[in-house]
């Protein structure tokens, strides 16, 4: 039996029949077609499908289908404006902070959540907030220099009022 | 002909060296980078495996019947389904070669199943839960047999017999009866016992190491579609994608011309994608029901069986030397434990252990040993830091037994250029030298190692890795506005397409934007060998130097027509052709390929084979603190130094060295499989199976010598297998120095270090 849901993701409105059983990983790769939200271990244990969810970083795959309307949720999809990529994005490029890659979009979010939270966060404060997200390929240095150069490029923006 | 291009090395790079970002790294970073589970073909149907809940027992019959009946399931298949193969069917890869019985049995078990999760039915339906609930409709009947779980058991000389027809390899005279030892392997020179026996000092160590994973974190998938015509293609997240379409084909008993494999974004690999894991099953479902198929495995699935993990190991090693601190003897007996089916020759893991020290007297002694667990697969470096974990801890013992500075004595044992190999043939150039200058003045070694709440030590290891070349290819078309389109054949794992686009770049004097590169599938571009052995980068640099050099070869030629010059009078560099003489007329590739795209195609092509080896060292300083109430080690700095050959893109090869270190960390502190005695896995999850996170360790620092391999496009040497090799030892070395008490099991967890404190307490009291 399938169920209709309605929730915003990445500020668009979608209307989909799920099953039941579905999770939100489910909802947002299989029913939306939002693939770059990356299925790592399935019980919330690798970090690798953390999306958004109002804001805070969540586990996709612990989170039900059922449960996302009325939430707000932002997708990897959903986090460069156009071609104009993230600041966080942006580091990870320069710096070659991203490997395999298959981490790399819960890294990004999970980083998105930190930097609204805290725009100058020290290296323990950036280890913290990615200690969910496991990456196997990249040993975490050029990732936790990303985030950095990403915190101080947009704190100077700030500065400068642009 | 040396007009086409320059030399490597004639001036300076102008690209290759550089630390440019991934060509690819916008789509990783956007989540537009596709892997095979992102793919979603219409009328895509979805397929599970049904796997064997004992660790050993024989098969008396499977009955499909009611899982066929359940409404929504397309077909089910067993090994009945799949050509039975003999045994010897090799499937080239390198050196070794994969044979086909094993590749089959990983796949789809038949008669016996030898570990738990080795795969024996598998459904196709038209969702997950509908195929998730077939495979409980599917009755399997086993007859148990007794369990072998680990080496000790499987040596014994009444152990249960996992294979009937497998019998010791290596010994003389060829035994009568069959043996979980599958084979043996000495390298010896000298006489190591007597000078062991003789020698002035001495230092013993037995360690034991427990299986780990490569810990990738896509789990395998694939999806297959078969068309009208029988032809089918394989997207899948594999490290090579000729040896996958060789096996799928010979697993089906399917021509190759059937059969097409395209690689696609691999979310890591480490070794344990090499083998097929499902494809040919996923092309078997797709042919019956006539539909594209997907399989993806589940975490647990990846872990309880599913994929290979690297071998655990029961490794003995005494090294001894004379009073002025030069090394006479070593000697090494290695067990392997390779799961399920015979695994990996111990040779180069062997050889690896011992290969940077000049020694008069070796025996290396290597065992090839299965048991009822999942077969295992190569990780990065496959057996090097297990046999490093027991030998680099030696020579320290060894060390501290002398008197001798650990540096120092490294310094006067050190393999140079032209010492012997443990197999008697002389090294080609090493930095091993530059290398251990290079620790002696860094900050790492001369820093004091500091004062905390608990006692700190710092470890010094080296590692070795000889890696593998095989053969890769290339070719390369020139775009009508002259760009140079380029295909290579190896799977891209560690940022290939970038560090060869560099390369392209440098060779045709272009901004490295012009280049389009992309891995080729199996039907579009030629054999090339895995991405395995550290062997890609180089490897690909020489064929794409060969094919830049065929495809300017074909544009000189017509550059001198549409010039009206003869081609010796032209020079190229910058991306033009131009006259030698001053003020002569020039034509760009661009103008060049605009007035004589329709005069035919111009494609370059390269191959390299037989490529001198690029050996691998390194050696790792770590700093470590100790919690003696806890037995909780943390690392508190790490440095790794690195002879490279020549960085192609320093940012990669940090990349590469720092998340080889990592791995080498969790699996020293943190990662060990832990198995039942009923061979079931106990921690069969990411959260029981503990992968370090980015607060387990420290800032890796990187150190990178360049020392050019002779004879080699660039001089590059292989980067990505040994910076895995010495962490282990490393760490155990720091721990030694900071609490006087050795750990010789790995992972080196709490409970573990704890204990053999304890136990040093207690010998002492």
């Amino acid at each position: 039996m399938k169920v209709l849901v309605s929730c915003r993701v990445n500020g668009e409105q979608h209307s989909v029949l799920v099953d039941p059983r579905d999770t939100l990983l489910e909802l947002l790769r299989e029913r939306i077609g939002l693939t770059g939200t990356k299925e790592g271990c399935g019980n919330g244990n690798c970090g690798t499908c953390t999306v958004l969810f109002d804001g805070m970083p969540v586990n996709a795959c612990l989170v039900l289908a059922l449960e996302a309307p009325g939430h707000e949720v932002l997708t990897i999809e959903g986090v460069a404006r156009g071609p104009e990529l993230d600041p966080i994005q942006r580091a990870l490029v320069e710096v070659g902070g991203t490997q395999c890659g298959f981490c790399t979009p819960g890294i990004v979010l999970s980083a998105k959540a930190l930097l609204a939270a805290n725009p100058a966060p020290s290296e323990l404060d950036i280890r913290q907030a990615i200690a969910g997200n496991l990456c196997r390929c990249t040993g975490y240095n050029k990732v936790v220099d990303a985030i950095a150069a990403a915190a101080q490029a947009t704190r100077k923006r700030l500065d400068h009022g642009a | 002909m040396a007009l086409d291009p320059s030399p490597p090395h004639a001036r300076p790079h102008r690209v290759v060296g550089k630390r440019l970002p991934r060509v690819d790294a916008r789509q990783r970073v956007t989540g537009e980078a596709i892997y095979p589970a992102d793919l979603a073909l219409p009328g895509m149907v979805h397929a599970k495996l049904l796997r064997s809940p004992l660790a050993h027992a024989r098969i008396l019959g499977i009955d499909t019947r009611r899982a066929r009946a359940l409404p929504g399931v397309l077909a089910v298949v067993t090994a009945a389904d799949f050509p039975e193969l003999p045994v010897g069917e090799m499937i080239p890869m390198g050196e070794t070669g994969y044979d086909m019985w094993m590749v089959a049995a990983i796949n789809m078990a038949r008669d016996k199943v030898h570990w738990v999760g080795q795969p024996v039915a598998a459904v196709a339906a038209l969702d997950v839960h509908t195929a998730t609930a077939a495979l409980a409709l599917i009755e399997v009947s086993y007859a148990p047999l007794p369990v072998v779980p680990d080496i000790v058991t499987a040596i014994a000389a009444d152990a249960p017999v996992l294979h009937d027809h497998v019998f010791t390899k290596g010994v003389e005279p060829r035994p009568r009866a069959p043996s979980n030892v599958c084979s043996r392997v000495l390298i010896a020179r000298g006489d190591a016992p007597a000078a062991l026996a003789t020698a002035a000092e001495r230092a013993q160590i037995t360690v034991s190491v427990d299986t780990a994973h490569q810990g990738y974190l896509e789990p395998q998938v694939v999806v297959a579609q078969v068309d009208a015509n029988g032809f089918a293609t394989v997207w899948a997240s594999t490290q090579g994608q000729f040896t996958a379409e060789l096996m799928i084909a010979r697993m089906l008993g399917l021509p190759a011309a059937k059969l097409r494999v395209v690689p696609l974004e691999v979310g890591g690999g480490f070794g344990g994608k090499i083998a097929i894991h499902g494809e040919a099953v996923a092309v078997r479902l797709a042919q019956m029901c006539r539909r594209p198929v997907k399989l993806v495995f589940s975490r647990e699935e990846v872990l309880q069986g599913g994929s290979g993990p690297a071998a655990g190991a029961l490794i003995e090693v005494g090294v001894a030397a004379a009073a002025d601190g030069r090394l006479v003897a070593i000697e090494g007996c290695y067990r392997m434990d390779a799961g399920g089916l015979p695994g990996l020759s111990p040779s180069l893991l062997m050889q690896a252990s011992a290969a940077l020290y000049q020694c008069p007297n070796l025996k290396l002694e290597g065992f090839d040993v299965v048991t009822n667990k999942p077969r295992t697969e190569a990780y990065r470096g496959p057996g090097g830091i297990q046999a490093a974990f027991a030998m680099e801890q030696a020579i320290d013992a060894l060390c501290q037994r002398l008197g001798i500075d650990p540096l120092e004595f490294r310094k006067r044992n050190a393999s140079v250029t032209g010492s012997l190999m443990p197999i008697g043939t002389p090294f080609p150039a090493i930095g091993l030298s530059t290398i251990l200058d290079r620790v002696h003045q860094h900050s790492c070694w001369s820093d004091p190692v500091g004062v905390g709440a608990y006692p700190r030590g710092r470890g010094l290891a080296l590692g070795y890795w000889r890696g593998t070349s095989m053969t890769s290819a290339a070719h390369i078309t020139i775009a009508g506005d002259g760009r140079p389109m380029v295909t290579i054949g190896t799977v891209d794992l560690s940022g290939t397409r970038s560090t060869m686009a560099q390369v392209v770049a440098e060779e045709f004097g272009v901004p490295v934007e012009e280049i389009h590169i992309q891995t080729g599938d199996s039907k579009s571009v030629g054999y090339s060998d895995g991405a395995a052995g550290s062997r890609v980068a180089r490897t690909m640099t020489a064929a794409l130097v060969e094919a830049c050099a065929d495809a300017l070869r074909q544009l000189r030629m017509r550059a001198a027509e549409k010039l009206q010059l003869p081609s010796e009078a032209l020079d190229y560099a910058d991306g033009a052709f131009r006259a030698r003489q001053p003020g002569g007329a020039a034509i760009s590739l661009a103008e060049l390929m605009q007035a004589s795209l329709t005069e035919g195609a111009v494609v370059g092509r390269g191959v390299s084979s037989k490529l001198p080896l690029g050996v691998e060292i390194g050696a790792h300083v770590c700093d470590v603190e100790v919690d003696t109430d806890t037995g909780l080690v943390t690392v508190l700095r790490y440095t790794a130094f690195q002879d490279v050959g020549l960085a192609l893109n320093p940012a990669a090869v940090e990349g590469q060295i720092e998340g080889s270190v990592v791995q080498g960390l969790g699996w020293a502190l943190l990662e060990g499989f832990d198995y039942g005695a009923d061979g079931r896995l106990r921690n069969a999850s990411l959260l029981d199976y503990r992968m370090p996170t980015a607060l387990d360790v420290p800032r890796i620092d990187s150190v990178i010598v360049e020392t050019p391999v002779p004879n080699v496009p660039y001089g590059v040497r292989g980067v990505g297998e040994v910076p895995i090799v010495p962490p282990a030892a490393a760490v155990a070395n720091a721990i030694a120095r900071a609490i006087g008490v050795r750990v010789c099991r790995m992972p080196m967890t709490p409970e573990r270090v704890l204990g053999a404190i304890r136990g040093a307490r207690g010998r002492a009291a």
